[in-house]
């Protein structure tokens, strides 16, 4: 009897097997056609220059929102600090920040 | 010994089928739910990084009152005159309304088409995306109307004819399905800019890690409003939105997984009567309460194994064979243009052995609280 399960389960273990031996190809098929596939839209993306993908998410457009719309990212965190989505660089000018630093500068 | 706690956590498992298939398709469901996001998530994220990687080195825009204005072309020598600046490229692009498919479409110029194995666009000319040319059913040199933008307030917006020169493939859909690529003068006709301005200015910046430098010597060249965007913070503004969106929709499953949980720790807790007898004979003919316990965890893991196989198994159907059909509305929006959802696996073995240990650990525990109270009662008691 004991025997007889214990044979029931080294089949359903090597289906198991089977089921995970078949997602690991597929996954290795699928990982290599998408590369290719990312290849050709990387090519998209070198003649537009607009790399982002074309997922919108509000009632808003929100077509390549990183570039459009300064704080449309930081909507995705409602309670985040209010910063730049992009991470874009706006640094004060060089001129302001003698200013700020020198504070005896007229 | 061991052979024989497998023996009998398999026979047990036989002899509360319902009840253990119940708890295999309860975790099943729960791990599927994780799995997708996390599936589709890392596929996202994994696809958005190759993209940044081709983005040009810095974006200058302008802003005026916070909100992204137009850039003027002169400032393209004042920005080529800073050093290790290669080129800057004005470009021109933006969205444009098409009644025929009550949606917006992304109007991009390209100056070299090349890497798309097209030759240049001449006027009129237009490289469309697939998920747009099917939508109005176009296919390679037919000819369709656009309504332009008014370039002054007392003109009619008069419709401009596009040449479909060629389509982007379907499965560039994530990427170009909605865009719709022509010439600069195409480009400036179909959104109203003006000849001296442009959307951003593209920069191309050698070596590379000057980047950051050349983004502050840009914003003193181009004074107060100059709003550059480097490659390199791109990249990571998308891995901490992709980051955000798994999160919120992990938060949102959460519910569920305790749900789960509660109802196996209700299923689980209760020893039924014919469990405690069980339980009471195998102490009686000298098992330790060690080997019940062994023997417990055993049936837990292999029905916990059984779930979570399951579940990634339906997981990853559903995330790259099905392209995440349950998931996908909530990614995509309402827009009438939607490409197909085609991720590529991503393997992040670590996320996936922490969400596995998060559901199956916690029910392995709550499965062998109850056998190791009544494991620890004595054999008499239990048989009476």
């Amino acid at each position: 009897m004991a025997r007889r399960r214990l044979r029931s389960f080294v089949v359903a273990l090597a289906l198991a097997g089977l089921v995970l031996g078949v997602i690991a190809v597929d996954a290795r098929v699928r990982t290599s056609a998408g590369h290719e596939a990312e290849e050709r839209n990387a090519a998209i993306v070198r003649a537009t220059g607009l790399p982002e993908l074309a997922l919108s998410t509000t009632s808003s457009w929100l077509r390549h929102p990183a570039l459009a719309a300064p704080s449309a990212g930081a909507s995705e965190a409602p309670l985040g600090l209010d910063v730049d989505p992009a991470g874009a660089v706006i640094p004060r000018r060089a001129r302001e920040r003698e200013i700020l630093l020198r504070r005896d500068v007229p | 010994m061991r052979g024989a706690l497998l023996a009998y956590a398999l026979g047990a498992m036989r002899r509360r089928a319902g009840r253990n298939l119940a708890i295999v398709l309860g975790l099943a469901v729960v791990v599927l739910a994780f799995a997708t996001v996390l599936f589709t998530s890392e596929g996202l994220r994994a696809m958005s990084q190759r993209y940044a990687a081709d983005a040009p080195s810095l974006t200058v825009e302008r802003l005026v009152g916070g909100r992204a204005s137009l850039v003027d072309v002169a400032d393209v020598a004042r920005v080529e005159s800073i050093a290790s600046v290669r080129s800057v490229t004005p470009r021109v692009w933006g969205y444009l309304y098409l009644a025929a498919l009550e949606a917006n479409v992304t109007i991009v110029s390209s100056r070299d088409t090349s890497p798309l194995g097209v030759d240049a666009l001449g006027d009129g000319d237009a490289i469309f995306g697939a998920d747009v040319a099917h939508s109005l059913g176009l296919r390679a040199g037919d000819r369709v109307a656009v309504s332009a933008a008014a370039s002054a307030p007392d003109e009619v917006p008069m419709p401009r004819f596009l040449r479909v020169r060629a389509l982007l493939p379907r499965e560039s859909a994530l990427v170009g399905g909605d865009l719709v690529i022509v010439n600069e003068t195409s480009a400036r006709e179909l959104l109203g800019v003006p000849a001296d301005r442009a959307t951003d200015l593209a920069v191309d910046v050698f070596p590379p890690e000057e980047s950051s430098v050349v983004a502050g010597a840009i914003v003193d060249a181009l004074g107060g409003g100059a709003r550059v965007i480097d490659r390199e913070s791109l990249g990571r503004s998308f891995e901490l939105t992709f980051d955000a969106r798994a999160g919120l929709l992990a938060a949102t499953l959460l519910p569920a997984l305790l749900a789960f949980l509660l109802l196996a720790w209700e299923r689980l807790t209760g020893l039924s009567d014919e469990e405690r007898r069980e339980i009471g004979v195998l102490k009686a003919i000298g098992w330790t309460t060690s080997d019940v316990l062994w023997a417990r965890l055993w049936e837990a893991g292999l029905v916990a194994l059984a779930g979570s196989l399951l579940g990634l198994a339906l997981a990853y159907v559903h995330a790259f064979v099905l392209g995440a059909p349950l998931l996908a509305p909530a990614l995509f929006g309402w827009s009438n243009v939607r490409p197909a959802l085609v991720i590529t696996p991503s393997s992040d073995p670590i996320g996936l052995l922490m969400l596995l240990a998060a559901i199956v650990v916690p029910f392995a525990g709550i499965s062998i609280v109850p056998a190791w109270r009544a494991a620890n009662v004595d054999p008499d008691r239990l048989l009476r």
